[in-house]
């Protein structure tokens, strides 16, 4: 279970980012975090693996606790958090397969990795990995030879190396056209359903209607609402996106079963 | 424009126009008024300050334009400025064209035709020749006081026999040579070495070889006169010392071979290629370290960086902004002749040019990847190694390529002001009109500049 108590950002230059968040994530759950652009949804999901530091407030991974975490400490505790960005994050001249190893950093020895040699086996996860999000004909080709769809597919796989208990996934479609969203969420539904704890922020509410087991949603970095999708009627989505928001869909189209 | 604002007695404003510009500030143009005071000053200065009268006719004639544009603005109406734009500039081509002494019929024809022609032979190959060579000592000048008297100016090279007489002689005396054992009815060159290694030829005014044909008997004899700069390099012009005068007969063969300025033009290109190389490798090393403190956005962090930042990129474009040549001029003096101030110059120049494109590079670096390297748990020298590197060696290497294309370049001038490479040959056919020399250094640079380029464009492309 992962605990977040009284989570607050403060940025240097006087932006308040997260205000005393709180929630809890149960193992297994497909939790969604939605909110206006800017309302602290990527803060608050790198504040679960410190990319960011939080100001003030406490992160527990069952008794663990993050927010002290040394930064030795803090690399094993990264090893199974994988993450998952809106902008994929590749290394673009590098070719996939690099891409995807890359993942495996937090295991690998040290020394070897530095000269790029990889074990076979590792290199045969790297495969694995790849297969599962079905591009494995691609581990040659150089990241930026790849469309979006697939170079997300690749983030996937890279997070998919290091094993991890939780998936973060900071808007992992919003840079795609809306009819890959639902093949790029599909993955993620995959993984939940295999194990792992999903946190994603997504911006369409059918989306969330669609894959969320639970939603919580933040409005200038105050938590505003935490539920189940089906709670979220006009009424409530009006109030976290403003009066002038519009419901807009990812895809008319009815996402294959 | 404001007309109704502007509607002011147009007699005045003609009036104030006297004072150039005044009027169309009364009739309520501002700029306008401004933009011909500055103008009819600069103009009518510039006519002063070179002391032409004759370019008067443009600034009285753009005086006059003025009160007459005032009259008819104050009659709320803008006169076109095509006339006094075309006065300012004929007044600045006009007298710019004195200035510099334009002269067509100075660019004679013939000239340019006696310099391009040997330019279009380029003295690259000759015809492979065997050589039979024989030479003879001989003392410059005579031994003077209690000196040892010259010892024989004879020599004698198995069937080949030379001698001079006498044995000794002063600048510009006559001296009988005879050479046998050579090939017969053969031209023979007789040419003189000092005793430092310079040659002279002997034929015409001192500047032609001079060629005679021996007899039957392999034999010939002639009279030459000692050149007269054989000691122009010489500190004590009365210390007696041994120069050779050599006999050369050569039998073309078949096939072709370097010609002597051709060895020197190959000599210097490899001087100017390794010169190049060198220079880019030693400041590619010199400004990885330097353009990290260049790069915006390693450096913003504390006030201190930033001022360290600041000082890096200023020196960087003051050095920059410095021509490699005239570096060149000062290393030279630094470090004397040759090719180490030439090598010297073009690392100053390659630094700062080289530390602002990488630092670029370092600035454009995208973060998203090394953010997500660092969400797997990887520790920084992993991260520098999978999330930074691969984004900056590729264009690293490219922007090092390139430099190198240009050091080429930048490395057969260097040598004019004795930077060494093949400049430095190039300068010194120039100076005493050697054409063919000088037409086969161009055909190299050109030929290696060529080739380099399409190879660095080629490879650029690849990494990029």
């Amino acid at each position: 279970m992962l605990s977040v108590q009284n989570l607050t950002k403060v940025y240097p230059n006087g932006t308040q980012a997260l205000k005393e968040v709180s929630f809890d994530v149960q193992d297994g759950e497909f939790l969604v975090v939605i909110g206006l652009s800017g309302s602290g949804k990527s803060t608050l999901l790198r504040c679960i693996n410190r990319l960011i530091d939080p100001t003030s407030g406490k992160i527990f991974w069952d008794d663990l606790d993050i927010t002290a975490a040394s930064p030795s400490e803090l690399r094993h505790i990264r090893r199974h958090i994988g993450m998952v960005f809106q902008q994929f994050n590749l290394v673009k001249r590098s070719s996939v397969m690099t891409n995807v190893l890359s993942g495996r950093l937090g295991y690998a020895n040290p020394w070897l990795s530095l000269l790029g040699i990889w074990p076979a086996e590792e290199k045969q996860r790297a495969i694995h990995a790849l297969e599962r999000v079905g591009i494995a004909d691609k581990a040659q080709s150089r990241a930026d030879a790849l469309s979006g769809g697939q170079q997300q597919r690749v983030g996937i796989a890279r997070a998919l190396m290091q094993e991890p208990k939780i998936i973060l996934a900071d808007e992992p479609v919003a840079s795609l056209d809306p009819v890959l969203s639902h093949s790029i969420l599909q993955y993620l539904e995959q993984l939940n359903k295999d194990g792992m704890t999903v946190i994603c922020s997504l911006h369409f509410l059918d989306l969330v209607h669609r894959y969320a087991t639970r939603v919580i949603a933040l409005k200038d970095g105050i938590k505003v609402f935490e539920g189940l999708p089906k709670e979220i009627d006009r009424a409530k989505f009006k109030e976290i996106y403003g009066e002038d928001a519009q419901e807009v869909r990812a895809t008319s189209l009815e996402a294959p079963a | 424009m404001n007309d109704k604002a502007v509607r002011r007695s147009p007699v005045l404003a003609g009036g104030l126009s006297l004072i150039p510009g005044l009027g169309q500030m009364y009739a309520g143009q501002r700029y306008r008024g401004g933009a011909i005071l500055i103008a009819t000053l600069l103009i009518a200065g510039v006519v002063v300050w070179y002391g032409r009268p004759g370019w008067s006719f443009a600034p009285i004639g753009i005086y006059l334009w003025n009160i007459w544009d005032a009259f008819s603005l104050a009659r709320g109406r803008a006169r076109s400025a095509f006339l006094p734009l075309l006065l300012g500039l004929v007044v600045a081509y006009g007298i710019g064209w004195q200035m510099i002494g334009i002269d067509l019929s100075a660019a004679s024809g013939e000239r340019a035709m006696a310099i391009l022609r040997p330019m279009l032979r380029p003295d690259l190959f000759e015809r492979r020749y065997e050589l039979n060579r024989m030479w003879t000592p001989i003392t410059v000048p005579c031994p003077t006081g209690d000196a040892p008297p010259a010892p024989p100016a004879s020599r004698q090279d198995g069937e080949k026999r030379a001698f001079a007489m006498p044995d000794c002689a002063g600048v510009l005396e006559t001296v009988i040579v005879s050479v046998s054992g050579m090939w017969p009815n053969a031209e023979t060159e007789i040419w003189w070495e000092t005793n430092i290694g310079d040659d002279k030829p002997l034929g015409g005014n001192e500047n032609a070889p001079l060629i005679v044909e021996t007899d039957e008997t392999g034999s010939l004899t002639t009279t030459i006169r000692v050149p007269s700069t054989v000691l122009i390099a010489q500190p004590d012009p009365t210390l007696a010392l041994t120069h050779r005068i050599y006999f050369d007969q050569r039998e073309l063969t078949s096939g072709f071979q370097l010609s002597r300025n051709g060895r020197f033009v190959v000599q210097g290109m490899v001087e100017s290629i390794t010169m190049a190389l060198m220079a880019t490798f030693l400041s590619a090393l010199l400004a990885i370290p330097i353009s990290f403190l260049a790069a915006r956005n390693l450096m913003s962090s504390s006030p201190i960086t930033i001022v360290v930042y600041v000082i890096v990129r200023t020196i960087l474009n003051i050095t920059r902004s410095i021509e490699a040549l005239i570096i060149a001029i000062v290393f030279v003096v630094i470090t004397g002749l040759g090719p180490f101030a030439g090598l010297m110059a073009l690392v100053v120049h390659s630094v700062a040019a080289l530390a602002k494109l990488y630092s670029e590079v370092i600035e454009g670096i995208d973060p998203g990847p090394i953010e997500a390297i660092r969400a797997t748990g990887a520790r920084w020298t992993q991260i520098v190694r999978y999330g930074v590197i691969p984004q900056i060696v590729p264009p690293f290497t490219a922007f090092t390529i390139y430099r190198w294309d240009i050091n080429v370049r930048m490395s057969t001038i260097v040598g004019f002001v004795g930077g060494g490479g093949i400049g430095f040959y190039l300068v010194q056919w120039i100076q005493i009109n050697q054409m063919g020399a000088v037409g086969a250094a161009f055909l190299a640079i050109a030929v290696v500049v060529v080739t380099l380029d399409y190879f660095s464009a080629k490879l650029r492309e690849r990494l990029v």
